[in-house]
């Protein structure tokens, strides 16, 4: 018996000499930047990937040491103790993508006064919503998710010509209505000005009620499908990547079917073996430069901690993607004339459901 | 000369954490990380300060009531997978309570832990009569009662304990209504920690003192020895049976009312507590025995609340902890080899002295010639 345990420890020694890495020394302390991941992984292809994708920029130039971490659930105590584990760790900038994080880092901005926190898509309060309380060691990021489904109607609109449009949306919290109204409107605004033909009825605006549904959305995408809707836009996490099945397999069989994204780029999940894809356009968040431009703030000193941030067309927070293989030269054009308006504010759009707008 | 080697659950237990702990340090050492600095801030991570015990604890809380449950089920020969149903409905019931009930705090606990008690029972119940009355095997009754506690509350607790704004969770438990307690979070620097260790602890003694000193244990361990001697002894095997899945399922259901009011002060729908599979682990490891299953929950609880620390100072990955945990209930669960092996390293021994002895007193036999 002794014999064994021998060789165990010799291997295990043998081990750590040959693996054993010393900290990489370079010379200069990097910021160490933490992130904790929403529910779901870090390659979701929305939220997590897109905040973690401008930590990665940071860190690719050199700016920073990164790391996030996946917490074992999605309740308070089950972030508040991956903060605590980043901080113990000397990662001191923590972004957090995601409203569930709110109540957390309300708790989290006095229980680590020296760390400093990014909020995506919330701001602190507490769980009754009868307190909101923003630190000096807190940003809060909001986007204009109405403008990005505005800009992302029209690109559709202009692309289609004529057709029934629908909307599928994961929970009904506002980031998911504002999608909702502003793609009303940018269809409407196209009806009206740019001479599209594009109907929308109430029964094909829908909300499923969760993010991770996946059966259900391709569901509700088929039902939609079925009644003649040519293009869906599907903000809703999980239940989207179901309604990207179903017109995956539609257009497959001969369809020709239509998903607008969200959050990030989605045209590779639309991806075909064809090598087309059936997502039309996205709406887009940009996340990744919400995080990397964070970073940037802090390293050159200028964190604006305290303040709510509300990311738009004025300071390129939202926008379609650069590349649109779907569209055509000249819907990016038009659209990106839109844009231009839009940032010096000659087109608005309402963040809210104004008169002839379906819930 | 006496050699004492012998296989019993703790030597088994503590061999099968060993290869574990060296099968994850292989698995370290595979992607090129340092397996000694892995397990150093796996081990601070769960005990470095005050705060992290507290977790650390608070983690094992629910695990040994978990643990305990299947323990108990395991004794009267039934397989309890309806932990994490029973914790479900227990954890509701508590919650019920924590919402509705305003009366002075001692009062308020007996009223919350007999009502968790009483929903984990509840669901725990049902399996047992099914197997009781028609036969049905335990496993699969239970595992179905786990899908029905998961989607009856999907739909409750939206409909009935809605937050202000999540769809996905209950509104959330006020901190004087929790299991949380001002001076056990003083002492150990604001953890997670709750009342829920004193029930867990309570529970284990209480279930010990049942199976080793009572008619009541001595019945059910009878069924779960051999049902068939059981029954000709004239002992009520069906009776035991539904008995051991209430308790069963009550102690699942306070392991829920932890979980819900002390950890994480609400429940959210859609999620299947893992917890109460990995109880399934904890009672392996910890051999059935009560005492066994208190400190195998310490040392899952230590695994579990060390690992994001783990991850957070060095470049393993967090999984490398849940496979140590799978690969000591892989080498707890084939038990077999290692009661073969203590016994056959104790044979040789024992073998070796015999020779000697016989050598002795056949050269003595050689002298006296």
């Amino acid at each position: 018996m002794k014999k064994y345990v021998v060789v165990l420890c010799v291997l295990l020694l043998l081990g750590s000499v040959v693996f054993a890495q010393g900290q990489a020394d370079t010379g200069k302390t990097l910021l160490k930047v933490g992130m904790v991941t929403d529910a779901g992984t870090i390659d979701d292809k929305s939220f997590n990937q897109g905040t973690w994708e401008g930590i990665l920029k940071a860190q690719k130039e050199g700016l920073v040491d990164a790391k996030y971490l996946k917490p074992s659930g999605t309740t308070e105590a089950d972030y508040l103790k991956e903060i605590g584990n980043l901080f113990d760790a000397g990662y001191k900038f923590i972004i957090t993508p995601g409203f569930k994080f709110e109540t957390t880092i309300y708790e989290a901005q006095d229980k680590y006064p020296t760390a400093k926190f990014v909020i995506l898509d919330g701001e602190p309060h507490t769980a009754d919503y009868s307190t909101f309380r923003i630190e000096k060691n807190v940003v809060a990021v909001y986007w204009a998710e109405h403008e990005s489904g505005f800009l992302a109607g029209v690109a559709a609109a202009l692309q289609m010509k004529t057709g029934n449009f629908g909307f599928i949306g994961g929970m009904e919290i506002p980031a998911v209505q504002k999608f909702n109204w502003g793609w009303q409107q940018g269809i409407k605004y196209a009806n009206e000005n740019l001479g599209t033909k594009i109907t929308v009825k109430a029964e094909n605006i829908l909300y499923q009620g969760s993010f991770d549904n996946v059966a259900a959305g391709q569901q509700i995408a088929a039902s939609m499908y079925d009644k003649g809707v040519n293009v869906i836009f599907a903000a809703a996490g999980g239940v989207g990547v179901g309604a990207i099945n179903e017109a995956k397999a539609r257009v497959t069989g001969g369809k020709n079917v239509w998903i607008v994204g969200v959050d990030v780029d989605q045209y590779p999940e639309g991806m075909l073996p064809s090598g087309k894809s059936i997502i039309l356009t996205s709406a887009m968040k940009y996340l990744d430069r919400a995080s990397y431009d964070m970073i940037k703030h802090e390293l050159a000193g200028t964190f604006p901690g305290g303040e709510v941030l509300h990311l738009d067309a004025t300071n390129d927070g939202i926008g379609i993607p650069v590349e649109n293989p779907n569209l055509s030269a000249d819907v990016v054009a038009k659209v990106q004339e839109l844009y231009g308006k839009m940032k010096n504010g000659e087109v608005k759009v309402a963040d809210s459901q104004i008169a002839g707008l379906f819930k | 000369m006496k050699v004492k080697i012998k296989s019993n659950a703790f030597l088994i237990a503590v061999s099968a954490v060993i290869l574990g702990l060296f099968a994850g340090g292989l698995l370290m050492m595979s992607i090129g990380s340092n397996p000694f600095e892995g397990f150093y801030y796996l081990f601070r991570g769960g005990l470095m300060n005050m705060e992290r015990i507290g977790n650390t604890i608070s983690t094992a809380i629910t695990l040994m009531l978990v643990g305990l449950s299947v323990a108990f089920a395991f004794k009267t020969g039934l397989f309890n997978i309806g932990a994490a149903g029973q914790m479900l409905v227990g954890g509701l019931c508590a919650t019920l309570v924590a919402h509705y009930v305003f009366i002075p705090r001692p009062f308020y606990l007996v009223v919350i832990i007999f009502c968790a008690f009483l929903g984990g029972a509840l669901w725990g119940v049902i399996p047992g009569i099914l197997k009781a009355k028609f036969n049905v095997h335990e496993v699969v009754a239970t595992i179905m009662m786990n899908w029905i506690a998961y989607w009856s509350i999907y739909y409750f607790v939206p409909a009935y304990l809605k937050g202000p704004s999540l769809e996905t969770e209950s509104k959330s438990i006020a901190i004087e209504q929790s299991l949380r307690s001002p001076w056990l979070t003083e002492i150990f620097g604001g953890g997670y920690i709750n009342l829920g260790i004193f029930v867990a602890v309570g529970a284990i003694f209480v279930i010990k003192y049942v199976l080793d000193k009572t008619t009541l244990g001595f019945e059910l361990k009878a069924v779960g020895s051999n049902r068939f001697c059981a029954e000709y002894a004239g002992i009520k095997v069906n009776r035991n049976v539904v008995i051991s899945m209430m308790i069963a399922g009550g102690l699942a259901g306070l392991a829920g009312m932890t979980y819900y009011t002390g950890y994480s002060r609400n429940i959210q729908i859609g999620v299947m507590p893992s917890m109460g599979f990995d109880g399934i682990a904890v009672a392996l490891l910890g051999a059935s025995n009560p005492i066994g299953v208190l400190f195998s929950a310490l040392f899952f609880g230590m695994l579990q609340s060390g690992k994001g620390f783990m991850n957070a100072m060095t470049e393993v990955p967090p999984e490398i902890a849940d496979t140590i945990i799978a690969t000591i209930i892989y080498f707890t669960a084939t038990s077999v080899l290692f009661s073969r092996f203590w016994d056959s390293v104790g044979r040789k021994k024992r073998d070796k002295a015999q020779q000697k002895i016989d050598q002795d007193e056949s050269k003595e036999e050689v002298s006296h010639e």
